[in-house]
Order: structure tokens, then C-alpha cells, then sequence
């Protein structure tokens, strides 16, 4: 510009004779005589429309980032995958690695270090009515200090409101009951907390409802026939309890209140699973079911539910279900025992709602009591319950998950096989466990029942090698004999108790690390949202091709002849275009099940159409142009004039649409997931998602990662799409921002 | 005009009833509503209404050339059985085409309120998404407009960048990316409800819970009307006739008022008034995620998560006309809307 105005006002110095020169013929000199000058080759090097847009698109700072994040993504989506040792595939379950927090730094740290911060834990008091001294009862429900990385603070709280809230591991307070003369539907459940206060029960007085409930007769106990009972899992079944009411002398004036039963449809309720609900990873709370353990084969355990619901419920800060747990040893021995089971996972309430093992107890309650009401069985009414004026305590700690779920632990029965594996006996020189099992013996001896008698003096285990899973040598102390399980034909029934390191156990030489921690099957987040954004970003580009593919060829046959063949189209899409993709997607996907190619189908089958109506655009602005009617009048085909001419110019607009569909696909591949009709054996970001949604509130790291991961994908995709836009076809820039 | 307007509306009647019928042949072809009970007397009731409503029906020997029989009912007393077939399918759409016109009887439902009308629960459902989408639209249309304006008339500055840049952001996050990280911020980790208020809840968490819907609904649609505006804003304020207002002596905000906001606005109203058809449809993931019982959450119920044996197909395809129906009628008002908004519109005129 400046060198412009030098040379006008060069021109304007001139002197006056010099600015209108008389220019005769002789003045002009032809350049080349003899050469043309198209022969010439160009001076400047020659560019091609890819090397331009490049050049344009190199200058868009930001479409530039977002296609190097994109490509890493890409690389990552690729390389992960192939080299992470942990299975993430869809059906996967690494038992023992469930519920890892994030880790890349020692635990200790405080940052990104494998421990989770518990807040506000509430501890039960009141779990080991046994225990004499202080002392004791910390043991049962203090956290396990092995793990806690932070110091503990405790804090007692009392809740002397008298509302729904109850502290899950409250001691003492009251029982307020509310009767309901039935439950024949859940609005009605939900009315139970405004029913009028009947009486209420003081919880200090254990004994009162332990003689309450010793009135109960167990002989009446009748057990569903054996078809009903299919219906329910193994763990739950009903039976019949012949009474209906409870007689309580409150306060031992001999005037006995009637009190309906807790409630009535009567859960037998498996011992075992009960115990294993609790999760060793949350911490240890005593509970009373631990002290029948020596016969706990023989027991059935009726269980009474009794769900307390209450106000802070909605926000999930808290939810209980009190039961009173009666132990019957065969049929005839009573054994009433007041205990409030609590479900040990009380941070995994609320969000988790939807978690069979949480707290399906709530709807189990529920169901029990419609399932009751189908058959009949509802022999009375139901009571309402809620506890308040509790007393308890507020823990708060930092816990190190991988210690607790990994690190050296008490294991009870450690099976002889597992011990045998180990053994130098049978491990190949490859591979030694470097455990020494010292010779055992069954002695020919027989013991006054017939059993046979383990020699267990003879038992020793040494540990030769660092790999060894045993932390501790085994003595003979350790051995545990199952009483019905040994003989002669059946050596290996025995079990041994020590402290095993957990990660060796599994088979890990040192102790695993997850840079983004583990889910509820305990798979590894970085390989699991790799793994999806790999199958997400699949099924994205084989359905944009595909559609692009189809919408070109429609398109351009619709914009280049025009007339009839385009209305008759268009009305087509038209059509097309009116059906809701979600519609088009659900219709598909129950039609042909879950699969790729069901959701690449579904996606193309609507897909298609953005790209054939920005063709035809092009084609209209195109196929008027001078050049093609040039060509057309020269004798040019239809298809060489769409091939050659028309083509190369709508390309780029065309392939841009088609990227930017890119981030579409994937945004209905995890909508379709969300609505439970995603993939059932592939992983994808849209499946990743909606199985954790339901763990935001207590693991947020399994969300937060694959929703950032989401995130930046598609502001990715769609800055690197505008930028490939405004290479390729520069009098669009600007528009759409 | 009147003449397109019109042609317009047939059209978009024609293509209704294309998709609907399309709709139903392929849900139909899904297989015959079946009852979850076992119950004979409930089987009974069941399969009488489905022969009543004509999807189904009944003889008193085996038809085999009709297929397998959904189920046998013997009355009690008699030594009779009842056989129940599935009635052909082209039978059953004239039946069902007739039920709609004549009685506006869209079937009944088998799974959610079994034996109850669907249209009637479409009709318990749909307040509950109306609520929550007309206050996201009345929020984030004003504050879209109002972002977009003033991006527009600030254009490349500090200001306009900022709205420019966070709008490209939020505008590519998905929507269950943004109620993610609101439940966790507010719900979880604030004093907002987790999930939607039940009935009996309090006016005040009832209130309370209407924020992260309205929020996570609102994000994308102001981001959109912000891009929007601030485009089409661009657009008028670079034209010339603007130029031409300024030099004749209008002020800077003269010329904005009486000129370029009114140009501009010419495709955003018919835009925003689509917007308003669109609160009949309820946001299928929010409704999952937040507890919502509005339609979109009737949606995947009906569809109970791919379980083939809890579908409520006849819901499903309410849920399903309702969808498309809201969607073609917005694009019919937003076509229709151009011509009555800009007299120099002219619909349906042969272009030249």
C-alpha cells in the first residue's frame, strides 16, 4: 500500500512534460519474438488447492490446536488400548480392583494419590452390645487406621429433632411407628411419613423389645411353596409368619399395647450374603451376625425390614434400613436377638440408588410388600417407623483404597489349592512361587464322630520368594479344619487363615497403579475411556463416510439435473428428514438389537441427508457458471461435467459438512446409550457414561474423566471443522460465529 | 401466500401420517403387546381388550395358518378354551387409523398403567416437561438475544471474544456432559436437590429443584440464540443501508434500534416461535438423569432399557407421535412465520 502512494506521488514530482510523454509506435518492443510466452515456465512455485488450504488453515490458530488435540486423542484411542494389560471388555469383572481411586503420586500426597476423603462417616456405637470396654468397642466400627492416611477426627453428634433423619449408626433414641392398615401401592408408601404418630418405642431399652418380640410364635413359621419361591433370587425368600400381632408390655405396668409386627412379608434372609454386603473396602463396622459365625450354616435369619425414610433422603445424605434380626437355630430354639443390621455401604446411599447391592433394599421392601399383597400373603398391617434422638459419632479420614482393597490383609480360609499353586511342588522352574508347603498328612485316625483328623502339627509354610502372596508364614495354629468337609477321599478340606498381599495374590508383582482409578467391576478408567472413545470415533467416521458416500451421489443428482427428478427427491427427504432421529434410531436398534452395525445403519439411514442438501446447494450455485456451460457446449458428459467441473469446487463445503457430522454421531451413539439401548458387548463413551451415572455422588472421578474426554472431542471436532471450512472455502469465514 | 400457507400445512399433514404409518408397521412388526402376569383371569381381561381395541383376535379352535397363539384361556366351568391370534397387521392399522380419527383413542397401555389409555398418560406426564421447558425457553431466549447483541455490536472486543469463545465451548458440550458436572457442583457438592422434588416435598426444594433442569436445558439454547444473533447482527451491521442511515444523521443508537436489530430479527423470531412448539417435547436424558417423570422419561420407560418383555409399545408410540408431530409444526411455523414477519418474503413464488 505505502510503496502505491510513493509511486503516486513519484508520478506527481514529475515535471510537466515527463507526466504526458508522446508516446510514438517505435516505443514499444515486443518481449519475446520468438518464444510464446505460455512456453515460460512460472517464476513463483506453483500451488495446489490442498497446499492452499493448508496454508490458510495453518493461520487458524485455534482450528490448529483443536486438530492436534484431536489427533492425540486419536493416537492415545489407538495406543492405549493395544498396550494397558487390564481387560475393560464389556462383560469384564476384575474382581478385587472395584472401586480404585485415581492414583499417580504415593498415597500420602494428598493429590492424585489413590485415597479417598470421608467425611462426616457415621459410626455405629451401638454394633457390639457385647463389648465391655471403650476400647473394645472402637475396634469393631473405628476404621481401620492399617489404611487411614490422615489423622481421624471424631466428632459426636445428636440428633434430637424429631423428623425422619436418622443417623445410620446411631445408638439409643426412639422409635416413632406409624400405622398403615396396608400397602397396596407405593404413592401410598411415600404417604406413610405423614401418618399420624402412634406410639413410640425407647430404642435404650433393648430388652423391652427383645420380650416384645419373644411373643412371636416361631413353630407357626410356614414357607412358601416352592414354585413361589423361584421367583425371588436365592437370597430372598418369603415365608409366612401366622401372627399378626405383637404384644408389648412397654412399661411393666402389665398393660400390654398391641403393636403391629415390623412388617409381613417374612425375608429369609441368607447369612453369607448378608455378611459379604459389607464390603471390606468400607470400613469395618461390627455387626452382630459375625458372633453365631460358628454355625452359621445352620441358621436361617428372618429378617424384618423396616425402611426408614426421611427427608434428607431426597438429597441423598442419608438412608437406613433398621432391621431386627432374629437367629433360629433349626425350627424349635428361639433366639431373638435385637440387632440393627445396617447396610455397611452407608456412603454408597443416595446417588447409588439404583445399585442392586447398595441399597436395592428400599425397593426390595417394596416389592416384598406387593409381591406379599399378590399372593396373599399379607397377613398385616404394615408400621412406619423412624428412629430419632440418636446418638453417635462423625468420623472423618482420608482412606488409602489401595491399601485396603490390595495391600496385606487378614484373609480367612485361604483355599489349600491357592496354597498348592504357590507350593515349589508344583510351580515350573519358570515360574516359583517360592513357597515351601511342608509335608501334611492325614492321620489314618478317626475322631468319636467318625471324622477323620487332620495331623495338623505336621503343617508349615515358609515363604521362599518376594512374589509369594502370603505375607506372613503360616504355623500350625493357622489351619482351619472344616468340620464336614475332610476325609480321606478329600484332602484338601482344610483351610488355612493368614495375611495375604492382596495384588500378588492376583498376580501382580508390585502394586498396581491406575492413573484414573477402577469402576464397580474394577476396570481401568484409561483404558475403558480409550477404549470407547475408540469404538465412539469408529462409529463416527464409518457412518459419516457412508453417509457421505450416499448423500453426494443423491445430492448431486438432485442438484444437477433439477426439474422433476429434484422435487420428486427432495420430497423424499422431506419426508425423511420429519421422522426424529431418536425415533429412527430406537426403531432400528430394537429391530436389528444393539450392535455396530445396527447403530452405523440407524445413523446413516437419516444421516445422510445434511450432506445431499449442502451438494445440491453447491451443485445449483455451480452448474449455472460460464465455465460449465463452456464445457457443456465443447461436448462435455454429464458425468465429466460433474466429475471435473462441478465437483472439485463444491468439495470442500461437502467434506467439512461431513467432519462436523463427525461430533453428531457420536453425540447419538451416547444419548441412544443413555436411554439403555447402547451396546451390549463394545464399550463407548456414550456407554461408559450412563453406566457410571449412577456413582456420581460417591466416585465423581468415574465421571468426570470420560464427560472431560466427551468434552473436549467435540469442541475439538467442531473448531477443527470451522477451521477446515474457512481453509477450504474462504468466502464463508466468519459465518456460523 | 395463503395459497403456500396452505399447501405448507397439508404437506406437513401428509408427511405426519406417512411417518406415523411407517411408525406403526414397524413397531407393530415387533410382535403383539404381551401381558407380564400369569394370572389366567388377568390374561383373560387383558386379551378381551386387546380383541375389543382389535389388535387381537379370539376363536374356539386352533387357526394354524395364523401362527403361533399368543395364549389359550379356558373359562372356568366349561371345556371350552379360548384361543387368542394376533389380528393381521394391515387389519389392525385401519382399526387403529379409526380409533384416532373417530374417538382420538391412540390404544392402551400394557406395561406402565396397565389397561389405562395412553393418551391420558401422556397427558399425566406432559405438565411436569412443559413446566421445565417453558421456563428454560423464557430464560435463555431474552438472555441469548441479549448476549448475542451485545457480542454483535461489540464486535471484536474483549467482550465479544469472551461470549464468542465461551459460546464455541458450550455449544459442542453434550447436553449430559453439562448435567454431570451441575449435579456434581450443585447437587452433590451444594444445597441443590439430587433429584426431582417428589409431591410432597416443600414449595421451597420444589423450587429449588427446578434450577439444574432449567440450567442444563438453557446452556445449549442460549448459546445457540448467542451465535445466532450475533451473526445475523454482524450481517446488518456491515450492510449498507445502515451506512446510509448513519450518513443521513441518524445516531449510532437510532440506527441500531429502528434498523438493524429489526433486520436482523427477521429469521430469529420464527426461530424462537418454533422454540415454543418445542416445549411439548421433553428432554429424554435430563428426564433420566434428574428423576423427571415428563415424557421423555415416559419415553425410555416405555422402551424399558431394550427389555423386549416390558414394552409398552402403544405409549411408545404416542410418545413417538408426539415427537414428530412437534417437530414438523415447528418447521411449519418457522417457514410460515418468515412470510407474515418480512413483507419482502414472499412465500411460494416461483423463483426466478
Amino acid at each position: 500500500m505505502k510503496k502505491k502512494e510513493d509511486e503516486f506521488e513519484l508520478l506527481n514530482n514529475l515535471p510537466e512534460e515527463a507526466r504526458d510523454p508522446e508516446i510514438s509506435k517505435d516505443d514499444f518492443k515486443l518481449v519475446t519474438k520468438d518464444t510464446t510466452i505460455h512456453e515460460q515456465k512460472f517464476q513463483t512455485k506453483p500451488t495446489t488447492f490442498f497446499k492452499d488450504c493448508l496454508r490458510r488453515f495453518r493461520k487458524n490458530k485455534s482450528s490448529v490446536v483443536a486438530a492436534v488435540i484431536l489427533g492425540l486423542l486419536l493416537l492415545l484411542s489407538i495406543v492405549i488400548p493395544a498396550v494397558s494389560p487390564y481387560d475393560v471388555s464389556a462383560g469384564a469383572a476384575n474382581t478385587g480392583f472395584e472401586y480404585l481411586e485415581p492414583k499417580l503420586f504415593n498415597a500420602g500426597t494428598g493429590f492424585w494419590d489413590g485415597t479417598r476423603k470421608y467425611k462426616d462417616y457415621s459410626v455405629d456405637i451401638s454394633a457390639n452390645p457385647t463389648a465391655k470396654t471403650d476400647e473394645e468397642k472402637q475396634k469393631d466400627w473405628w476404621p481401620n487406621e492399617t489404611f487411614v492416611r490422615s489423622a481421624i477426627s471424631k466428632k459426636e453428634f445428636s440428633d434430637e429433632k424429631y423428623t425422619d433423619y436418622v443417623s445410620d449408626f446411631g445408638k439409643g433414641g426412639f422409635l416413632r411407628h406409624s400405622i398403615l392398615k396396608s400397602i397396596k401401592e407405593e404413592a401410598e408408601y411415600a404417604e406413610l411419613r405423614t401418618q399420624e404418630i402412634t406410639d413410640v418405642l425407647d430404642l435404650s431399652k433393648e430388652t423391652v423389645l427383645i420380650t416384645a418380640f419373644d411373643t412371636y410364635d416361631f413353630d407357626k413359621i410356614e414357607k412358601l411353596p416352592d414354585e413361589k419361591l423361584q421367583k425371588f433370587d436365592s437370597d430372598y425368600e418369603l415365608a409366612k409368619v401366622g401372627l399378626d400381632l405383637v404384644a408389648i408390655d412397654m412399661d411393666g405396668d402389665d398393660e400390654v399395647k398391641t403393636y403391629y409386627p415390623i412388617i409381613e412379608p417374612k425375608v429369609v434372609h441368607n447369612i453369607g450374603s448378608a455378611v459379604s454386603s459389607m464390603s471390606e473396602e468400607t470400613v469395618n463396622v461390627g455387626d452382630a451376625l459375625s458372633e453365631s459365625g460358628e454355625t452359621r450354616t445352620k441358621f436361617e435369619r428372618y429378617y424384618f425390614a423396616v425402611t426408614i425414610k426421611n427427608e434428607r433422603d431426597e438429597q441423598n445424605k442419608s438412608s437406613l434400613i433398621h432391621s431386627w434380626t432374629f437367629d433360629v437355630v433349626g425350627n424349635d430354639a428361639l433366639k431373638a436377638k435385637l440387632c440393627d443390621y445396617v447396610s455397611g455401604d452407608k456412603v454408597n446411599d443416595g446417588a447409588s440408588f439404583t445399585d442392586a447391592t447398595a441399597s436395592g433394599r428400599e425397593t426390595l421392601y417394596l416389592d416384598q410388600a406387593k409381591t406379599a399383597l399378590n399372593y396373599g400373603y399379607l397377613v398385616s398391617s404394615n408400621a412406619a417407623r423412624q428412629l430419632f434422638m440418636s446418638k453417635g459419632y462423625f468420623v472423618s479420614f482420608v482412606y488409602d483404597t489401595y491399601e485396603a482393597k490390595l495391600g496385606t490383609k487378614w484373609k480367612e480360609r485361604i483355599s489349600v489349592s491357592d496354597l498348592d499353586q504357590w507350593s515349589t511342588a508344583k510351580v515350573t522352574d519358570k515360574n516359583p512361587w517360592g513357597v515351601k508347603l511342608m509335608e501334611y498328612n492325614i492321620s489314618t485316625k478317626k475322631n468319636s464322630s467318625g471324622k477323620y483328623v487332620l495331623d495338623t502339627n505336621a503343617f508349615y509354610c515358609h515363604i521362599l520368594d518376594e512374589r509369594c502372596p502370603l505375607a506372613q508364614e503360616l504355623r500350625p495354629e493357622d489351619i482351619y479344619v472344616d468340620p464336614y468337609g475332610i476325609s480321606k477321599s478329600n484332602p484338601l478340606g482344610y483351610e488355612v487363615d493368614g495375611y495375604i498381599t492382596m495384588y500378588k495374590y492376583y498376580g501382580y508383582e508390585e502394586m498396581p497403579k491406575f492413573l484414573l482409578g477402577t469402576d464397580k467391576n474394577g476396570k481401568d478408567m484409561l483404558k475403558y475411556v480409550f477404549d470407547g472413545l475408540r469404538w465412539s470415533l469408529l462409529l463416527g467416521i464409518i457412518s459419516s463416510a457412508i453417509c457421505f458416500i450416499f448423500g453426494l451421489i443423491w445430492g448431486a443428482i438432485c442438484g444437477y439435473f433439477g426439474g422433476n427428478v429434484d422435487l420428486i427427491m427432495e420430497r423424499f427427504t422431506d419426508i425423511l428428514s420429519g421422522i426424529p432421529w431418536i425415533v429412527v434410531m430406537t426403531l432400528v436398534v430394537i429391530h436389528l438389537g444393539s450392535t455396530f452395525f445396527s447403530f452405523a445403519l440407524a445413523l446413516c439411514l437419516t444421516g445422510w441427508i445434511g450432506t445431499a442438501a449442502t451438494t445440491r446447494t453447491q451443485f445449483y450455485r455451480f452448474r449455472g457458471r460460464e465455465y460449465v456451460l463452456a464445457s457443456r457446449t465443447l461436448g462435455a458428459s454429464d458425468a465429466r461435467l460433474i466429475a471435473k467441473h462441478i465437483l472439485p469446487n463444491a468439495m470442500g463445503t461437502i467434506i467439512t459438512s461431513a467432519v462436523l457430522m463427525i461430533p453428531g454421531v457420536i453425540f447419538s451413539e451416547a444419548t441412544i446409550s443413555y436411554l439403555g439401548l447402547g451396546f451390549r458387548n463394545l464399550n463407548s463413551l456414550g456407554i461408559i457414561l450412563s453406566n457410571n451415572q449412577p456413582e456420581l455422588k460417591q466416585y465423581p472421578y468415574l465421571l468426570i474423566f470420560p464427560a472431560v474426554i466427551i468434552a473436549l472431542l467435540m469442541i475439538s471436532f467442531n473448531l477443527f471443522g470451522n477451521g477446515l471450512r474457512d481453509a477450504v472455502n474462504p468466502s464463508l469465514k466468519g459465518e456460523d460465529e | 401466500m395463503l395459497k403456500y400457507s396452505i399447501k405448507r400445512i397439508i404437506l406437513a399433514f401428509v408427511t405426519t401420517f406417512i411417518i406415523l404409518t411407517l411408525t406403526f408397521f414397524l413397531i407393530k412388526s415387533l410382535g403383539p403387546a404381551k401381558i407380564a402376569s400369569s394370572k389366567p383371569a388377568e390374561i383373560y381381561s387383558f386379551y378381551e381388550t386387546q380383541v375389543e381395541y382389535g389388535y387381537v383376535v379370539k376363536f374356539e379352535t386352533m387357526h394354524p395358518e395364523l401362527g403361533d397363539f399368543l395364549a389359550k384361556y379356558e373359562p372356568p366351568g366349561t371345556s371350552k378354551a379360548i384361543y387368542y391370534y394376533e389380528r393381521p397387521i394391515v387389519d389392525q392399522y385401519f382399526e387403529w387409523l379409526g380409533n384416532i380419527v373417530t374417538k382420538f383413542d391412540w390404544g392402551r397401555s400394557t406395561h406402565i398403567e396397565p389397561e389405562a389409555s395412553a393418551i391420558r398418560i401422556i397427558a399425566e406426564r406432559l405438565p411436569v416437561s412443559l413446566k421445565i421447558n417453558i421456563i428454560s425457553v423464557v430464560i435463555s431466549v431474552p438472555l441469548g438475544i441479549g448476549l448475542g447483541i451485545l457480542a454483535g455490536l461489540k464486535k471484536n472486543t474483549w467482550v465479544d471474544h469472551t461470549i464468542s469463545t465461551s459460546v464455541m465451548v458450550f455449544i459442542s458440550i453434550p447436553s449430559f456432559v453439562i448435567i454431570i458436572f451441575l449435579l456434581w457442583g450443585l447437587a452433590y457438592n451444594g444445597n441443590l436437590p439430587t433429584k426431582w422434588p417428589t409431591a410432597d416435598k416443600s414449595t421451597g426444594v420444589k423450587a429449588l429443584g427446578y434450577i439444574i433442569p432449567v440450567l442444563s436445558l438453557s446452556f445449549g439454547s442460549i448459546c445457540g440464540y448467542t451465535r445466532f444473533v450475533r451473526a445475523e447482527l454482524c450481517e446488518v451491521m456491515s450492510s449498507e443501508y445502515l451506512l446510509l442511515a448513519r450518513t443521513k444523521g441518524l445516531t449510532k443508537r437510532q440506527a441500531i434500534m429502528r434498523h438493524a436489530l429489526r433486520n436482523a430479527f427477521v429469521p430469529i423470531l420464527p426461530s424462537i416461535l418454533a422454540e415454543f412448539i418445542g416445549v411439548f417435547s421433553g428432554s429424554m436424558i435430563l428426564e433420566k438423569i434428574y428423576n423427571i417423570n415428563g415424557i421423555g422419561d415416559l419415553y425410555i420407560t416405555s422402551l424399558s432399557a431394550g427389555n423386549a418383555a416390558d414394552r409398552d409399545l402403544n405409549v411408545l408410540m404416542v410418545d413417538m407421535a408426539i415427537f414428530t408431530i412437534v417437530g414438523l409444526l415447528a418447521g411449519v411455523i418457522l417457514d410460515l412465520s418468515y412470510g407474515f414477519i418480512d413483507p419482502r418474503i414472499r412465500m411460494g413464488e416461483k423463483n426466478s
